[in-house]
């Protein structure tokens, strides 16, 4: 028998599997992302405009600004994490995803409730708390369609017929833990027993550090470490070191969460804890930049021309600024500064959409000519996409970390009044508007291919993609 | 890349996912060889580690303050919580929260009183005088003419007996004898106690004449 | 790592250390801060919120106020939120504050200003006067505050002509900029009405003598 004919039958027969689940809920996920890209954009306009939209009680810039939030990260977050997820537990187990109908209940089920806690955070039922405002009772929808996710991703994995387990799925499967266990606490120390006064907001701020760190994080680090060896045809340098760096990452991430507390009327050690998980962080993440970079190292040209890398390579770029971010953020000194400003909220962009949406991008170009055997239709349109991506998060930070000194700087700035910094900073709320605006062409620009490759009637003019079998990864040639 | 096709086309794996986890399992158990440059890594690692766990402790040890669950500010007194004397409430500062309630209306906040209607209670002669003849004037009211450094009051001041007790009449008489510049020494509950005990059957309103009559 | 549930167990002590060492601990600690009751008048405080106020916290909570304002002070020494000209608070919020609130809304983002004591913000201005002031805030930003970028909530009031019926005592008196047109009246519904006298209750004037003592800075000598 010939292997590698065998090899090939194989992962047809895994992405056939994988082939509807996926692309549901791709769809999901790029429908919220347009949705709460114009909610965001709309949100942001209200900052400097303060009229627009102020008239009707359900865009209420208060209503709108979460509502958005949450429809980009469980909307597009979510469905893009579970639709790569699984995909990859799928192809490194190498097993088909059984009875893959259950996942559509799943991402029905997921994306109602999505869609009941965004209607109801703009009807007047938000909770308030950070990433939690969806009201009380879409909670059970939720973990019951997760579940169903959770489970198959699970299963996968444990019926796997490899015999060793790489870096990228210790990923998936700790999130795929992580993250119902972090949502289900958090829902019933902050609303079933709520748990009383300052309390509420660690729990808060424990909640939202986990989600970015230990569910969204791991997503994107999982595509670095599968996508970088499968297009490079190089393995993972220093991989003897993954292991380590995966423990270290997530057991100080995990701690981290009271450093968004710092100066807050909790007990100070809270936020000293943190801070100390911060700092410690810093060495998982330089193990995994060696990882990286040093695959990378010698194939910056190949890695250029690829599509997929370019945007895996914003990814990690940008979790290796987030972390410093973090850990700036951990200076009291300069907290004292820039909390509660543009700069403090740029943090938790920097890792949910510098990190792992440009990730799930990149993703999403290698998985979907897989699954679908069709050709993108428009390279015009992917220049688009990747252009508008990689300039909006340059422009972001840079423009963002400047706005956020500079805000924080005339907010301690006791003489001057509240009005004369909000003018002065109408023009970066306006940048801020203008840069979203931006990377939601982009996006638009990535759906209309995505409705090209993978709608079933749009697709039939599509051509067809031609793969070849890959070789071997050999360990010759590994430095 | 040279063509504007080839942007679109979907891009070609490099390597089997196979053999991608296979040499991986690998690599996790052979350390590289040693070649130049690389036997440095597992050191400077096991060196940025240590520094980094060390200073996070420090960090920690420093700044949670003892892990005490009701200071929030870092640059709080660091010392044992016995070694900080607890930093008691002197009867002045208790004496403000009820001078806030009961006499800011009419003598104000400032003490100065409302010319004409109210006498202040700044170098008055009756705060920093006689503690006992402070004392009956609050429980049992004023009626009636009265002269305050100089100037002649005629109003009614309602009695507080009833409504205050000892220990607050204490602290509010001595908040007011500490206050604005007045530098009169403190009146103890035990004094209060004594003067309510001494004009125990009196109900009705003090006047200024009578006060005077008593002496001290 | 081959062994799935050697996988599984480092991932749940991954969790249950941060749960336990972060919350737990913290529960623990601060989990059943009680009321403190005053030597001197035998008061309790924080003193709860009154019903109304309680209704305007959910209103608060459902306009979603907190994407703008903080609820809490800092501490001297870290920012400038006590300072002269600021003046946020007579002193940084301590945790005991917040027991009367059922929800806790601290708050990330200051595009506003910080609320925590925003109901004794107007110096001694009667209680009928300062809920003008707030209202106005609420219908037209502008109007008392030219410049903001805090959006007019029109949907908290009631816009109807006067005729025929008396003029309501709550009326809010705006700037003939921002005024109805002549015969017309702006009401604050029972909403804004719940909302400022939420509004109002936020002030954390009692200063607590432990928490004081506890978080005076350490004087200089002492060293660090």
């Amino acid at each position: 028998m010939n292997p590698s004919a065998n090899n090939r039958t194989e992962q047809m027969e895994i992405d056939a599997s994988a082939k509807w689940p996926v692309l549901v809920f791709f769809a999901y996920g790029l429908g919220w992302l347009l949705l709460g890209g114009i909610m965001q954009l709309a949100a942001a306009m209200q900052l400097h405009s303060p009229g627009f939209l102020a008239g009707c009680e359900w865009t209420t810039h208060g209503r709108l600004a979460p509502a958005a939030q949450n429809a980009l990260v469980y909307g597009w977050g979510m469905n893009a994490a579970f639709a790569f997820g699984l995909w990859l537990m799928a192809r490194l187990s190498a097993t088909t995803l059984r009875h893959g109908g259950w996942l559509f209940i799943a991402a029905k089920f997921w994306n109602t409730g999505v869609a009941l806690g965004v209607g109801g955070i703009l009807a007047g039922y938000s909770t308030s708390f950070e990433l939690l405002e969806m009201p009380r009772f879409v909670s059970l929808l939720l973990l019951a369609a997760y579940a169903l996710v959770g489970v198959w991703a699970i299963t996968t994995f444990s019926i796997r017929n490899t015999e060793n387990v790489y870096a990228s799925q210790w990923y998936v499967f700790g999130a795929a833990f992580w993250f119902p266990w972090l949502y289900a606490i958090a829902q019933v120390m902050l609303f079933k027993a709520p748990v009383r006064g300052v309390l509420q907001p660690v729990v808060n701020a424990w909640y939202v550090h986990g989600l970015y760190n230990l569910w969204f994080v791991p997503m994107a680090l999982a595509a670095a470490y599968y996508f970088l060896p499968k297009l490079l045809g190089k393995p993972v340098s220093n991989y003897y070191l993954a292991s380590l760096a995966f423990w270290w990452l997530v057991v100080t991430s995990a701690f981290a969460g009271g450093s968004r507390l710092i100066g807050a009327p909790v007990p100070v050690w809270i936020p000293t804890m943190g801070i100390a998980a911060n700092i410690l962080v810093v060495v998982g993440v330089i193990i995994i930049a060696i990882n990286l970079f040093g695959t990378l190292s010698g194939r910056f040209e190949a890695a250029r021309s690829s599509l997929t890398l370019r945007f895996i390579l914003i990814s990690i770029v940008s979790f290796i600024l987030a972390a410093v971010m973090n850990l700036a953020l951990s200076m009291r000194g300069f907290a004292a500064t820039v909390q509660f400003t543009l700069l403090d909220g740029l943090r938790d962009w920097l890792t949910f959409y510098a990190c792992f949406s440009t990730a799930m991008f990149g993703a999403a170009y290698f998985i979907l000519p897989r699954l679908t055997g069709k050709e993108w239709r428009s390279g015009a349109l992917i220049k688009l996409h990747f252009g508008a991506t990689a300039l909006g998060v340059l422009l972001m930070v840079v423009g963002l970390t400047y706005a956020g000194w500079t805000q924080g700087n005339m907010l301690n700035n006791a003489a001057m009044p509240f009005t004369d910094i909000t003018k002065a900073m109408s023009f970066w709320f306006a940048f801020r508007t203008v840069v979203l605006g931006l990377l939601l062409l982009g996006h638009v620009a990535f759906l209309l291919n995505f409705v090209w490759i993978a709608c079933p009637i749009n697709s039939q003019s599509t051509a067809s993609a031609t793969l070849r079998t890959p070789p071997a990864l050999s360990l010759e040639g590994h430095a | 890349m040279s063509a504007n096709d080839s942007n679109f086309r979907a891009e070609q794996s490099a390597g089997s996912d196979d053999s991608i986890q296979q040499v991986h399992a690998q690599l996790q158990k052979q350390k590289p060889e040693k070649t130049d440059g690389y036997s440095m890594l597992p050191l400077v690692l096991l060196g940025l580690m240590c520094c980094a766990v060390f200073f996070g402790s420090i960090y920690l040890a420093h700044f949670s303050l003892r892990f005490d669950p009701l200071v929030y500010s870092e640059h709080a007194n660091r010392e044992k919580p016995g070694a900080v004397k607890v930093v008691a409430l002197t009867r002045a500062q208790m004496g403000k929260k009820v001078f806030d309630i009961t006499c800011i209306a009419c003598h104000q906040a400032n003490g100065l009183g409302v010319p004409g209607q109210y006498p202040p209670l700044i170098a008055s002669e009756w705060v920093t005088g006689s503690e006992e003849r402070l004392v009956r004037i609050v429980l049992h009211g004023l009626n009636g003419p009265i002269t305050v450094e100089g100037k002649e009051y005629n109003n009614v001041m309602a009695p507080l007996g009833a409504a205050l007790k000892d220990e607050q009449i204490a602290n509010v008489l001595s908040y007011v004898r500490a206050s604005w510049g007045n530098t009169a020494s403190e009146v103890t509950p035990e004094t209060v106690a004594k003067v309510r005990a001494d004009t125990a059957g009196r109900n009705s309103y003090w006047t200024a004449a009578e006060l005077l009559k008593l002496g001290n | 790592m081959k062994n799935g549930l050697a996988l599984f167990l480092g991932v749940f002590a991954t969790l249950a250390l941060s749960w336990a060492g972060l919350l737990l601990t913290a529960h623990k600690q601060i989990g059943s801060l009680s009321q403190f009751k005053d030597p001197a008048d035998e008061t309790l405080y924080p003193q709860p919120l009154s019903g109304l106020a309680n209704q305007g916290r959910l209103v608060y909570q459902d306009l979603g106020c907190v994407s703008c304002h903080t609820q809490q002070v800092r501490q001297q020494g870290f920012g400038n939120d006590l300072a002269e000209g600021r003046k946020w608070g007579e002193r940084g919020s301590y945790a005991r504050d917040y027991i009367r609130d059922e929800t806790v809304l601290i708050g990330q983002n200051r595009i506003g200003p910080d609320l925590r004591n925003v109901g004794s913000r107007l110096g001694d201005a009667k209680a009928e006067e300062y809920a003008q002031w707030f209202y106005k805030l609420l219908y037209a930003p502008q109007s008392v505050a030219a410049g903001t970028n805090m959006p007019a909530h029109p949907f908290l009031f009631d816009v109807h002509p006067v005729a025929g019926r008396q003029p309501s005592p709550h009326a809010l008196m705006l700037p003939s900029k921002f005024a109805p047109g002549p015969g017309r009246e702006v009401v604050p519904t029972s909403r804004a009405i719940a909302l400022v006298a939420y509004l109002q209750s936020l002030k954390d004037t009692y200063d607590y003598p432990i928490e004081r003592s506890r978080n005076t800075p350490a004087p200089k000598e002492a060293g660090h």
